[in-house]
Protein backbone atom coordinates (compact mmCIF):
# COMPACT_ATOMS: atom_id res chain seq x y z
CA UNK A 1 0.00 0.00 0.00
CA UNK A 2 1.56 3.56 -1.18
CA UNK A 3 0.76 6.37 1.02
CA UNK A 4 -1.06 7.86 -1.64
CA UNK A 5 -3.59 4.89 -1.31
CA UNK A 6 -3.60 4.52 2.47
CA UNK A 7 -4.03 8.30 2.86
CA UNK A 8 -7.51 7.47 0.59
CA UNK A 9 -8.90 5.35 2.74
CA UNK A 10 -9.06 7.77 5.52
CA UNK A 11 -12.22 8.90 7.22
CA UNK A 12 -13.14 12.39 7.47
CA UNK A 13 -11.73 12.47 10.99
CA UNK A 14 -8.55 11.83 10.32
CA UNK A 15 -8.14 15.15 7.54
CA UNK A 16 -5.03 15.91 9.44
CA UNK A 17 -2.97 12.74 7.89
CA UNK A 18 -4.72 14.34 4.53
CA UNK A 19 -3.13 17.47 5.48
CA UNK A 20 0.02 16.37 6.39
CA UNK A 21 0.34 14.40 2.87
CA UNK A 22 0.11 17.72 1.09
CA UNK A 23 2.45 19.42 3.29
CA UNK A 24 4.88 17.28 3.20
CA UNK A 25 6.94 15.38 0.26
CA UNK A 26 9.20 18.54 0.14
CA UNK A 27 13.28 18.01 -0.81
CA UNK A 28 15.83 18.32 1.70
CA UNK A 29 15.58 21.92 2.33
CA UNK A 30 11.81 21.66 3.42
CA UNK A 31 12.83 19.06 5.86
CA UNK A 32 14.01 21.89 7.98
CA UNK A 33 12.79 24.73 9.50
CA UNK A 34 15.70 27.62 8.77
CA UNK A 35 14.21 29.64 10.71
CA UNK A 36 14.37 27.22 14.49
CA UNK A 37 18.19 27.06 13.14
CA UNK A 38 18.59 30.31 13.00
CA UNK A 39 17.20 31.15 16.49
CA UNK A 40 19.44 28.83 17.55
CA UNK A 41 22.82 30.43 16.00
CA UNK A 42 21.53 32.93 18.04
CA UNK A 43 22.55 30.83 21.14
CA UNK A 44 25.87 30.55 20.37
CA UNK A 45 28.36 32.03 22.57
CA UNK A 46 31.59 33.48 20.79
CA UNK A 47 34.37 30.36 21.54
CA UNK A 48 32.33 27.69 21.94
CA UNK A 49 32.43 24.59 20.01
CA UNK A 50 29.29 24.52 17.69
CA UNK A 51 25.83 24.51 18.92
CA UNK A 52 24.35 23.27 16.05
CA UNK A 53 26.71 20.84 15.35
CA UNK A 54 26.34 19.53 18.53
CA UNK A 55 22.43 19.23 18.21
CA UNK A 56 22.76 17.82 14.74
CA UNK A 57 25.14 15.32 16.36
CA UNK A 58 22.28 14.45 19.43
CA UNK A 59 19.46 14.52 17.41
CA UNK A 60 20.97 11.98 15.19
CA UNK A 61 22.01 9.93 17.65
CA UNK A 62 18.43 10.06 19.55
CA UNK A 63 15.84 10.10 17.09
CA UNK A 64 16.62 6.84 15.05
CA UNK A 65 15.95 5.16 18.63
CA UNK A 66 12.87 6.88 19.02
CA UNK A 67 11.43 6.30 15.32
CA UNK A 68 12.33 2.42 16.20
CA UNK A 69 10.37 2.77 19.60
CA UNK A 70 7.31 4.09 17.57
CA UNK A 71 7.45 1.81 15.33
CA UNK A 72 7.70 -1.26 18.35
CA UNK A 73 4.65 -0.08 20.28
CA UNK A 74 2.72 0.64 17.00
CA UNK A 75 3.19 -2.96 16.19
CA UNK A 76 1.97 -4.11 19.68
CA UNK A 77 -0.58 -1.41 19.20
CA UNK A 78 0.35 -0.33 22.98
CA UNK A 79 -1.18 3.72 22.74
CA UNK A 80 0.56 4.72 25.89
CA UNK A 81 4.02 3.60 24.58
CA UNK A 82 3.32 5.03 21.40
CA UNK A 83 2.32 8.39 22.98
CA UNK A 84 5.52 8.59 24.91
CA UNK A 85 7.81 7.85 22.42
CA UNK A 86 6.31 10.10 19.88
CA UNK A 87 5.97 12.86 22.23
CA UNK A 88 9.85 12.94 22.71
CA UNK A 89 10.40 12.68 19.18
CA UNK A 90 8.08 15.62 18.62
CA UNK A 91 10.07 17.36 21.58
CA UNK A 92 13.31 17.15 19.92
CA UNK A 93 12.04 17.19 16.44
CA UNK A 94 10.33 20.54 17.33
CA UNK A 95 13.76 22.13 19.30
CA UNK A 96 15.42 21.38 16.22
CA UNK A 97 13.42 22.47 13.53
CA UNK A 98 12.23 19.63 12.23
CA UNK A 99 8.73 20.18 12.13
CA UNK A 100 7.56 17.63 9.36
CA UNK A 101 8.83 15.24 11.77
CA UNK A 102 7.44 16.76 15.05
CA UNK A 103 3.46 16.95 13.08
CA UNK A 104 3.31 13.67 12.30
CA UNK A 105 4.45 12.57 15.88
CA UNK A 106 1.64 15.24 17.70
CA UNK A 107 -1.22 12.77 15.74
CA UNK A 108 0.76 9.34 16.56
CA UNK A 109 0.23 10.74 20.27
CA UNK A 110 -3.07 11.27 19.85
CA UNK A 111 -4.70 8.56 22.06
CA UNK A 112 -7.22 7.08 19.40
CA UNK A 113 -4.22 7.07 17.06
CA UNK A 114 -3.71 3.51 17.95
CA UNK A 115 -7.23 2.58 17.19
CA UNK A 116 -6.54 2.35 13.39
CA UNK A 117 -4.11 0.20 12.23
CA UNK A 118 -3.94 1.39 8.70
CA UNK A 119 -3.94 5.20 9.98
CA UNK A 120 -0.92 4.62 12.23
CA UNK A 121 1.19 2.51 9.33
CA UNK A 122 0.53 5.71 6.87
CA UNK A 123 1.92 7.53 9.85
CA UNK A 124 4.81 5.95 10.14
CA UNK A 125 5.41 5.45 6.20
CA UNK A 126 5.32 8.87 6.61
CA UNK A 127 7.68 9.49 9.63
CA UNK A 128 10.47 7.53 8.00
CA UNK A 129 10.22 9.49 4.67
CA UNK A 130 10.50 12.60 6.49
CA UNK A 131 12.89 11.60 8.95
CA UNK A 132 15.10 10.77 6.05
CA UNK A 133 14.76 13.81 4.36
CA UNK A 134 15.67 15.62 7.82
CA UNK A 135 18.76 13.13 8.22
CA UNK A 136 19.80 14.21 4.98
CA UNK A 137 19.18 18.04 4.96
CA UNK A 138 20.74 17.96 8.75
CA UNK A 139 24.11 16.19 7.58
CA UNK A 140 24.50 18.70 5.06
CA UNK A 141 23.80 21.56 7.35
CA UNK A 142 26.77 20.12 9.52
CA UNK A 143 28.61 19.01 6.91
CA UNK A 144 28.65 23.03 5.88
CA UNK A 145 29.29 24.06 9.21
CA UNK A 146 32.44 21.54 9.97
CA UNK A 147 34.05 22.59 6.32
CA UNK B 1 21.41 31.86 41.07
CA UNK B 2 21.25 27.84 40.52
CA UNK B 3 18.64 26.30 38.05
CA UNK B 4 17.70 22.73 37.94
CA UNK B 5 16.60 21.50 34.43
CA UNK B 6 14.19 18.59 34.18
CA UNK B 7 14.02 17.39 30.60
CA UNK B 8 14.18 13.76 29.23
CA UNK B 9 15.13 14.84 25.45
CA UNK B 10 18.03 15.39 25.16
CA UNK B 11 18.54 17.98 22.08
CA UNK B 12 15.76 19.71 24.07
CA UNK B 13 17.48 20.10 27.19
CA UNK B 14 21.22 21.24 25.77
CA UNK B 15 19.45 23.94 24.41
CA UNK B 16 17.87 25.01 27.61
CA UNK B 17 21.36 24.83 29.35
CA UNK B 18 22.93 26.69 26.89
CA UNK B 19 20.57 29.37 26.96
CA UNK B 20 20.00 29.58 30.62
CA UNK B 21 24.30 29.21 31.06
CA UNK B 22 24.12 32.31 28.41
CA UNK B 23 21.37 34.81 30.78
CA UNK B 24 24.38 34.40 33.27
CA UNK B 25 22.37 31.12 35.96
CA UNK B 26 24.05 28.27 36.92
CA UNK B 27 22.67 25.15 35.73
CA UNK B 28 22.20 21.73 37.30
CA UNK B 29 20.67 19.13 34.73
CA UNK B 30 18.91 16.22 34.94
CA UNK B 31 17.16 13.40 32.31
CA UNK B 32 14.64 12.40 34.01
CA UNK B 33 11.81 13.00 36.93
CA UNK B 34 13.81 10.73 39.60
CA UNK B 35 16.68 12.46 39.22
CA UNK B 36 15.23 16.10 39.28
CA UNK B 37 13.08 15.00 42.64
CA UNK B 38 16.29 13.72 44.32
CA UNK B 39 18.09 17.00 43.51
CA UNK B 40 15.08 18.96 44.39
CA UNK B 41 14.65 17.19 47.62
CA UNK B 42 17.99 17.41 49.54
CA UNK B 43 19.12 20.39 51.34
CA UNK B 44 20.99 23.25 49.69
CA UNK B 45 19.06 22.46 46.07
CA UNK B 46 18.55 25.06 43.64
CA UNK B 47 15.64 27.68 44.22
CA UNK B 48 14.96 27.62 40.45
CA UNK B 49 13.44 25.12 38.30
CA UNK B 50 12.35 24.14 35.12
CA UNK B 51 10.32 21.28 34.43
CA UNK B 52 8.77 18.92 31.53
CA UNK B 53 5.72 17.88 32.07
CA UNK B 54 5.94 14.51 30.54
CA UNK B 55 9.00 12.14 31.87
CA UNK B 56 9.36 8.75 32.54
CA UNK B 57 9.16 7.90 35.89
CA UNK B 58 8.24 10.77 37.39
CA UNK B 59 6.25 13.34 35.53
CA UNK B 60 6.93 17.11 36.40
CA UNK B 61 3.30 17.29 37.85
CA UNK B 62 3.65 14.83 40.57
CA UNK B 63 7.41 16.45 41.50
CA UNK B 64 5.31 19.64 42.06
CA UNK B 65 3.28 18.02 44.22
CA UNK B 66 5.93 16.27 46.07
CA UNK B 67 8.32 19.39 46.33
CA UNK B 68 5.21 21.43 47.54
CA UNK B 69 5.10 18.65 50.48
CA UNK B 70 8.48 20.01 51.49
CA UNK B 71 8.36 22.76 53.86
CA UNK B 72 11.27 25.20 53.16
CA UNK B 73 11.67 28.28 54.01
CA UNK B 74 12.32 29.19 50.99
CA UNK B 75 10.14 27.02 47.89
CA UNK B 76 11.77 26.96 44.79
CA UNK B 77 10.05 28.66 41.72
CA UNK B 78 9.03 25.72 39.44
CA UNK B 79 8.20 26.58 35.65
CA UNK B 80 6.58 23.53 33.90
CA UNK B 81 7.75 23.29 30.29
CA UNK B 82 5.81 21.05 28.03
CA UNK B 83 3.91 20.67 24.31
CA UNK B 84 0.96 20.20 26.13
CA UNK B 85 -1.52 22.81 25.17
CA UNK B 86 -4.90 23.95 26.69
CA UNK B 87 -6.24 25.73 29.64
CA UNK B 88 -6.87 22.67 31.71
CA UNK B 89 -3.35 21.90 31.01
CA UNK B 90 -2.13 25.25 32.69
CA UNK B 91 -4.87 24.99 35.44
CA UNK B 92 -3.54 21.01 36.09
CA UNK B 93 0.04 22.44 36.38
CA UNK B 94 -0.36 25.38 38.33
CA UNK B 95 -2.86 23.25 40.83
CA UNK B 96 -0.05 20.69 41.26
CA UNK B 97 2.23 23.52 42.29
CA UNK B 98 3.69 25.06 39.34
CA UNK B 99 4.38 28.62 39.46
CA UNK B 100 4.79 29.16 35.58
CA UNK B 101 3.75 27.27 32.60
CA UNK B 102 5.03 27.59 29.30
CA UNK B 103 4.67 25.96 25.74
CA UNK B 104 6.86 24.33 23.19
CA UNK B 105 7.69 25.44 21.01
CA UNK B 106 8.57 27.98 23.40
CA UNK B 107 10.38 31.39 22.44
CA UNK B 108 13.81 31.99 23.76
CA UNK B 109 13.14 35.56 25.10
CA UNK B 110 9.67 34.68 26.73
CA UNK B 111 11.73 31.74 28.67
CA UNK B 112 14.17 34.60 29.28
CA UNK B 113 11.63 36.90 30.98
CA UNK B 114 9.45 34.13 32.94
CA UNK B 115 13.29 32.84 34.39
CA UNK B 116 13.76 36.33 35.57
CA UNK B 117 10.42 37.02 37.29
CA UNK B 118 11.21 33.15 38.68
CA UNK B 119 14.71 34.76 40.12
CA UNK B 120 13.21 37.98 41.23
CA UNK B 121 10.79 36.20 43.38
CA UNK B 122 12.86 34.03 44.95
CA UNK B 123 15.40 36.86 45.66
CA UNK B 124 12.29 38.40 47.34
CA UNK B 125 12.44 35.66 49.53
CA UNK B 126 15.51 35.21 50.56
CA UNK B 127 15.83 39.07 51.84
CA UNK B 128 12.35 38.31 53.55
CA UNK B 129 13.39 34.83 55.36
CA UNK B 130 16.76 36.91 56.16
CA UNK B 131 14.36 39.75 57.62
CA UNK B 132 12.40 37.26 59.18
CA UNK B 133 14.98 35.34 60.97
CA UNK B 134 16.37 38.93 62.10
CA UNK B 135 13.27 39.76 63.60
CA UNK B 136 13.06 35.95 65.03
CA UNK B 137 16.53 36.94 67.24
CA UNK B 138 14.96 40.16 68.16
CA UNK B 139 12.14 38.99 69.51
CA UNK B 140 13.84 36.33 71.24
CA UNK B 141 15.78 39.30 73.09
CA UNK B 142 12.62 40.75 73.87
CA UNK B 143 11.04 37.57 75.29
CA UNK B 144 13.59 37.37 77.81
CA UNK B 145 12.36 40.91 79.34
CA UNK B 146 8.79 39.53 79.32
CA UNK B 147 7.07 38.21 82.49
CA UNK B 148 7.01 39.61 86.24
CA UNK B 149 10.38 40.42 87.56
CA UNK B 150 10.69 39.42 91.48
CA UNK B 151 12.54 42.62 92.22
CA UNK B 152 13.68 43.60 95.63
CA UNK B 153 11.57 46.79 97.15
CA UNK B 154 14.94 48.03 98.90
CA UNK B 155 18.16 47.84 96.80
CA UNK B 156 16.13 47.46 93.35
CA UNK B 157 17.94 43.99 92.61
CA UNK B 158 16.20 41.19 90.17
CA UNK B 159 16.07 37.88 91.00
CA UNK B 160 17.27 35.66 88.17
CA UNK B 161 16.32 32.32 86.99
CA UNK B 162 18.90 30.52 89.01
CA UNK B 163 18.05 32.12 91.99
CA UNK B 164 20.56 35.02 91.93
CA UNK B 165 19.80 38.43 93.31
CA UNK B 166 21.51 41.20 89.94
CA UNK B 167 21.44 44.83 89.79
CA UNK B 168 19.46 46.13 87.35
CA UNK B 169 22.09 46.95 84.81
CA UNK B 170 23.56 43.81 84.79
CA UNK B 171 20.39 41.92 84.63
CA UNK B 172 18.76 44.06 82.25
CA UNK B 173 22.59 44.36 80.23
CA UNK B 174 22.12 40.35 79.87
CA UNK B 175 18.97 39.81 78.13
CA UNK B 176 18.82 42.91 75.67
CA UNK B 177 20.62 45.19 73.36
CA UNK B 178 21.12 48.28 75.82
CA UNK B 179 23.62 49.69 77.96
CA UNK B 180 24.03 51.70 80.76
CA UNK B 181 25.42 55.33 81.38
CA UNK B 182 25.70 56.43 84.64
CA UNK B 183 24.35 59.86 85.75
CA UNK B 184 22.29 61.44 88.85
CA UNK B 185 18.79 62.41 88.72
CA UNK B 186 17.50 65.91 89.73
CA UNK B 187 15.58 64.42 92.30
CA UNK B 188 18.05 62.10 94.02
CA UNK B 189 20.70 65.08 93.32
CA UNK B 190 18.63 67.23 95.69
CA UNK B 191 17.51 64.26 98.45
CA UNK B 192 20.59 62.57 98.31
CA UNK B 193 24.00 63.80 96.73
CA UNK B 194 23.24 67.22 98.35
CA UNK B 195 23.15 66.29 101.57
CA UNK B 196 26.11 63.99 101.15
CA UNK B 197 27.88 66.79 99.47
CA UNK B 198 27.55 68.82 102.63
CA UNK B 199 28.14 66.49 105.14
CA UNK B 200 31.74 65.55 103.26
CA UNK B 201 32.35 69.41 103.14
CA UNK B 202 31.31 69.26 106.78
CA UNK B 203 33.83 66.39 107.48
CA UNK B 204 36.60 67.61 105.02
CA UNK B 205 36.67 71.39 104.74
CA UNK B 206 38.72 72.65 101.47
CA UNK B 207 38.20 68.97 99.39
CA UNK B 208 34.70 69.89 98.13
CA UNK B 209 34.13 73.38 97.26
Amino acid sequence: MSVEEASINFDPAQSQVQSLLADTGGDAIEATDETVLAALEEVQSEGEPDLIVELIDLYLNDAPQRVEAIRAAAAKLDGALLKHAAHTLKGSSGSIGVLQVAKICKILERPDCVSSAAKVEVLLQLLEREFAGAREALLAERQRRVS
Amino acid sequence: MRVLIAEDDAVSRRILETLLLRWGYEVVTTSDGKKAWGVLEEDGAPHLAVLDVMMPDLDGLEICRRVRKLSRTIPPYIILLTAKHGAQEIVNGIEAGADDYLTKPYDHDELRVRVQVGARIVELQIKLAARVAELEVALEHVKQLQGILPICSYCKKIRDDQDYWQTVESYVSARSEAEFSHGICPTCYETTVKAQIAAYRAEQPGILR
